[in-house]
């Protein structure tokens, strides 16, 4: 650990500065000293001794140097998509604290990331990193049906690298059929259970592309153990989430998609999700126009469309509603996948599951669909969440897979104002925790990588400190009501909304918002306050009126 | 009755209505001179729909086999569709309905009939009258005064019988200024910002023409506005080039040569024919079926309904900022002075003014601004977005302020004593409506047809306590500061509640609001026992 310290050190030329002058978007101007420590960039006012500014170097995604005479400005682009300003007096002092940010800002090395370093200031009421394990999460499964079973087959994360430990599957397969069937799908990602549907047990499995090749190469195994979800007589759906030229090309480089000829039972639906880089470039251009300064209504608009960013949030929508769809309203079960089964896939089982149960609307229930369909289904946070919109490197793995999930969480909030527990606010937290944290939990790319760097026992997780009270209660929707049933929102293109809560954040005051927020609350309470007062009268009436008969007779 | 004529066939059984967010009911249809009536047979759970004929906008008609269909496009933006078995019936009945929704002659129309049994004609029309406004601003008394030199409507055909004007200015130096304004429309006062004395005051465009014609009066007028201060701004609401190129047409600007004491902006907001255009495409793309994003985008963006809003409230934004920031008083015009003056003056007026943003402050501010400074309602709102008939006044300038009053609302929730629900019913009223409020063209016109004697108030019955309830805003907070709306594209929103209406989603919002509603109220009833 000294070592580390003395690493950063050696990237932090001048740890100090004083009379730093620093502008934020709707927060007055402020000046105090600049320090810079391994992990944080700190501004402090002199007169109260108060913290303005505390940004962790790994929140931050570009920054830009300029000159007038010897006052340096420093511009900083936050993960978060915050932009603020700091000018610093001195050009060597500037150009020393520039260079410091950049080289701690991307450190690329995990082990030294700041929640190997954070101690909590809290107590733990309840170790998040227990709190969602498959066992207990299979344990609910087990009350329901007794066709699957958890199989330990990958407990080596050899099988399948980006598959955790645990993985439910047909009750009837051994463990040796799973690693013939691990061979014929892409990164070994064998057909999994995500998720069961208790109205008519149906279910929704996810999986990597099958490796037919050019040459149709079949697996019997495979075809046996999707078969073994369906009903009798009845057929299934395959969701391909890419479009049917993009499955066809994926032969050539080994993988493709299920033949009619040796799937006869199935429907395969191909439905175009965008992936990688051109979900990259889409935030990019998102955020640029929301930047935008032009005034003009017409160029807006015109940049609005051309991000794209919208069009994606209704296809991923749509294609969930469709897996949705198949599987309550059509009462058959679904397999998903496209070519990894790491991204588009997990948009669509997640979302889908949003859609059918009440039970993943609340609090605890998303933080467990987020961990079981993200975390532990292997999706690359750390690949795909390195760089957010201002970063002016090429990207390389970077995509908003998960900002755009949560984007299409916001899109059923908005529409179903009542039906979720938590509020917009926890999925905004989550967004700025996937991109740079204090919390272990968006660390690496797998279950297999989260092991190897004992996060459990090094870092401290998210839902340890979300899972209390104080926080718990920012987060929580007041009106919410549970509702049992199944919600589908519009997916029509006027349907679906800008998240001003994300690009619009630091562009826009959000105080009369907030206020009018925080008065709902209010107003919620103290009817919740008045309603307690009245039962509590009523029962008093009651028992006065069965103690006095009197009472009755006028 | 005459509407008999019209109608051949009153009822038909066995119809089956559609209407959005509700399944198809069958029941039995009837026609009456103002209105369709539509009832289900359900024994328990029975539905009526009950439609004035006048909120049709269009109807298309589809005849296959021997029954028919007709589609109804409302002018609240609702569309009804009828299945009508037996073709004669089906024919009678469209044609009832043409004729019935666009009748002309504003004493038959529905306000005049309708009589509810809770509410008997007032006694007063309206919620104030401009005897009762001066009457009630004391800061007024000592440099303005109420001229009734308009009583006949002689001077001014489209102000009411009293208007406040300087006290040093004589009746008769006004009848000469309004000589030289179109259609008589002096310069008169509408808004006194009392933190500062500045006012605003609205007239039509000085009638200059090619030959630059002065008026002796009307600068005295005018100068008599900044008495006491360095200089006024004139806010003219129309180009540069377009106000020059009016002086072709006998009209024109105030040129800084007569007028050196006041500074002149040009702001140019559409208005007329291109806003009712902008209308129609914006509601034709919400109606748009192809489910694809660019699309939807690029039609908003053609609609350029978004860039009036824009227009319209960074206008209002800058007549404020001259009378608030500045500290000067301003004239607003731009041709007639009877559309946009008054919309970005009524904006003016809410942005600066806590007592406008109550529920009675804001009713009594469209009172004031387009019913007795007249907007020609009944021109304006013939038609709405549906409608093939040909354009001839039809302009949607009324609907374009409640988009930038919910602008507002939705930037400032607890600034504002009403709800988006008002908003709602107001542009719902104005297209059609049991209340004769937004009937005719002017004052005149109404005392013509003694509207004021003959129908009921709409403000009036809005401001009853279970209306007022159900249309007050339940986190409303009164704040005495300036509202200054955001007027960055990227703030401004299309105002769903309105152009989506009668899609699912904007119901479960409308649901939540309602849940918030009802939560008030019960709380209000338990605070009470």
């Amino acid at each position: 650990m000294l070592l580390y310290i003395m690493e950063f050190a050696e990237l932090i030329k001048t740890p100090r500065v004083d009379g730093v002058v620093l502008h934020r978007p709707f927060m007055p101007t402020v000046e105090g000293t600049l320090c810079l420590t391994g992990h944080h960039l700190i501004l402090s006012s002199r007169q109260d001794n108060t913290e303005e500014l505390w940004l962790l170097h790994s929140n931050i995604d570009s920054i830009e140097k300029r000159f007038v005479g010897s006052l340096g400005h420093i511009t900083v682009k936050c993960k978060d998509l915050r932009v603020i300003q700091l000018e610093i007096t001195g050009m060597e002092e500037c150009l020393n604290i520039a260079s410091s940010i950049e080289a701690l800002s991307t450190l690329d090395l995990v082990s030294l990331m700041y929640p190997f370093f954070y101690r909590p200031m809290f107590e733990v009421i309840e170790d998040g990193w227990n709190s969602f394990l498959p066992q207990n999460a299979f344990k609910d499964l087990e009350s329901m049906t007794d066709e699957w079973r958890l199989s330990e087959v990958n407990k080596d994360f050899s099988l399948c690298p980006s598959y955790p430990p645990l993985v439910a599957v047909p009750k009837d397969f051994d463990d040796e059929t799973l690693k013939k069937v691990a061979t014929f799908r892409h990164g070994g990602r064998f057909p999994v259970l995500s998720y069961y549907h208790k109205k008519n047990g149906m279910v929704m499995m996810r999986a990597g592309q099958p490796l037919t090749g050019t040459n149709g190469r079949r697996c019997k195994e495979d075809e046996k153990l999707i078969n073994a979800t369906l009903r009798p007589g009845k057929r299934g759906y395959i969701i391909d989430t890419r479009a049917i030229n993009v499955a066809q090309q994926a032969k050539a480089r080994g993988g493709g998609f299920e033949l009619e000829a040796n799937y006869p039972q199935w429907r395969r639906i191909h439905k175009a999700i965008e992936r990688y880089n051109v979900l990259q470039e889409s935030l990019i251009k998102l955020v640029e126009a929301c930047n935008d300064q032009s005034h003009s209504m017409d160029r807006w608009l015109s940049k609005l469309e051309a991000s794209n960013w919208q069009t994606n949030v209704k296809e991923i929508l749509t294609t969930a509603c469709l897996a949705a769809q198949c599987i309550d309203r059509e009462g058959a079960s679904v397999l998903v996948h496209g070519t990894e089964g790491t991204d588009s896939t997990l948009q669509v089982t997640s979302l889908a599951q949003i859609i059918l149960d009440p039970g993943c609307r609340t609090v605890k229930g998303f933080q467990s669909l987020v961990e079981r369909e993200w975390l532990q289904a292997g999706h690359p946070f750390q690949q795909r969440c390195a760089q957010s919109a201002f970063s002016n490197s090429k990207p390389r793995h970077e995509a908003p897979v998960f900002l755009l999930f949560l984007d299409c969480v916001w899109q059923i909030l908005r529409q179903f104002p009542c039906s979720f527990e938590f509020n917009e606010s926890f999925l905004v937290l989550l967004f700025e925790h996937a991109y740079a944290s204090q919390f272990g939990t968006f660390l690496g790319n797998s279950a297999a990588e989260r092991a190897r760097l004992c996060l459990p026992e090094k870092t401290v997780s998210l839902w340890s400190w979300v899972n209390r009270p104080q926080e718990l209660e920012r987060l929580t929707n007041p009106l919410y009501e549970p509702n049992s049933l199944v919600i589908w929102p519009s997916v029509a293109p006027q349907s679906l909304l800008l998240w001003e809560g994300v690009f619009l954040r630091w562009n826009r005051s959000s105080k009369c918002l907030d206020e009018a927020y925080e008065e709902m609350v209010h107003i919620i309470e103290y009817n919740k306050e008045l309603q307690t007062k009245v039962n509590s009268l009523r029962r008093q009436l009651a028992q006065l009126e069965t103690e006095d008969p009197l009472l009755h007779t006028p | 009755m005459e509407f008999a004529e019209h109608i051949k066939t009153a009822n038909v059984e066995d119809v089956v209505l559609r209407q959005p967010l509700q399944p198809p009911s069958r029941g039995t249809l009837c026609i009456t001179g103002h209105h369709l009536l539509f009832s289900d047979r359900e024994e328990s759970d029975s539905r009526q729909v009950l439609l004035l004929l006048r909120n049709i906008d269009a109807i298309e008609k589809r005849m296959s086999g021997s029954s028919g269909t007709i589609t109804m496009k409302c002018k609240d933006l609702r569309v009804l569709q009828l299945d009508i078995p037996g073709m004669e019936q089906c024919l009678n009945i469209a044609h009832s309905i043409e004729t019935l929704s666009c009748l002309d002659c504003v004493s038959a129309m529905y306000p005049f009939f309708y009589r509810p049994v809770d509410l008997s004609l007032p006694e007063q029309w309206g919620l104030s009258s401009p005897e009762m406004h001066y009457s009630q601003m004391k800061e007024l008394y000592e440099k303005w005064r109420l001229s009734t030199v308009n009583r006949d409507y002689s001077v001014c055909p489209s102000y009411p019988p009293a208007v406040i004007v300087p006290k040093s200015i004589d009746d008769d130096t006004l009848k000469k200024a309004a000589k030289f304004r179109q259609g008589g429309r002096f310069p008169v006062l509408c808004y006194y910002h009392k933190k500062n004395g500045m006012v605003i005051m609205r007239s039509s465009q000085p009638l200059l023409g090619a030959n630059r014609k002065r008026c002796k009066e009307d600068e005295l007028l005018l100068q008599a506005v900044i008495e006491g201060s360095d200089k006024g701004y004139i806010i003219d609401t129309r180009s540069m080039q377009q106000a020059q190129q009016a002086r072709m047409t006998g009209g024109g600007f105030e040129s800084k040569s007569f007028y050196d004491r006041w500074k002149r902006f040009h702001r140019q907001m559409e208005r007329g024919k291109a806003l009712q255009e902008s209308l129609i495409k914006l509601v034709e793309a919400c109606g748009d079926e192809s489910n694809n994003m660019d699309r939807w985008l690029s039609k908003l963006e053609n609609s350029k309904w978004l860039s009036h809003v824009q227009n319209a409230l960074s206008t209002a934004g800058l007549l404020v900022e001259c009378v608030e920031r500045d500290g000067h008083s301003v004239l607003v015009h731009g041709s007639e002075g009877t559309d946009c003056s008054l919309l970005i003056s009524t904006l003016a007026q809410l942005i600066m003014d806590p007592c406008c943003r109550t529920m009675e402050g804001f009713l009594g501010l469209l009172e004031r601004e387009w019913i007795q400074a007249r907007h020609p309602f009944q021109q304006r709102c013939a038609h709405s977005a549906y409608s093939h008939a040909r354009l001839q006044q039809e302009s949607p300038v009324f609907l374009l302020l409640l988009d930038c009053v919910w602008q507002l609302w939705r930037q400032f929730p607890l600034a504002l004593g009403f709800s988006e629900a008002l908003l709602l019913r107001l542009a719902t009223e104005v297209y059609a409506s049991d209340y004769g409020t937004f009937l005719c063209n002017s004052d005149q016109e109404r005392c013509a047809l003694e509207v004021k004697e003959r129908t009921h108030c709409l403000f009036r019955a809005l401001l009853r306590p279970t209306e007022r309830d159900y249309y007050s805003n339940p986190l409303y907070e009164r704040t005495e500061l300036a509202i200054w709306p955001s007027v960055h594209p990227q703030s401004l929103q299309l105002w769903k509640g309105y152009f989506l209406r009668w899609t699912q989603q904007v119901r479960h919002l409308e649901e939540a609001q309602e849940e918030i509603r009802n939560m008030v109220i019960e709380w209000g009833k338990l605070a009470r026992s």
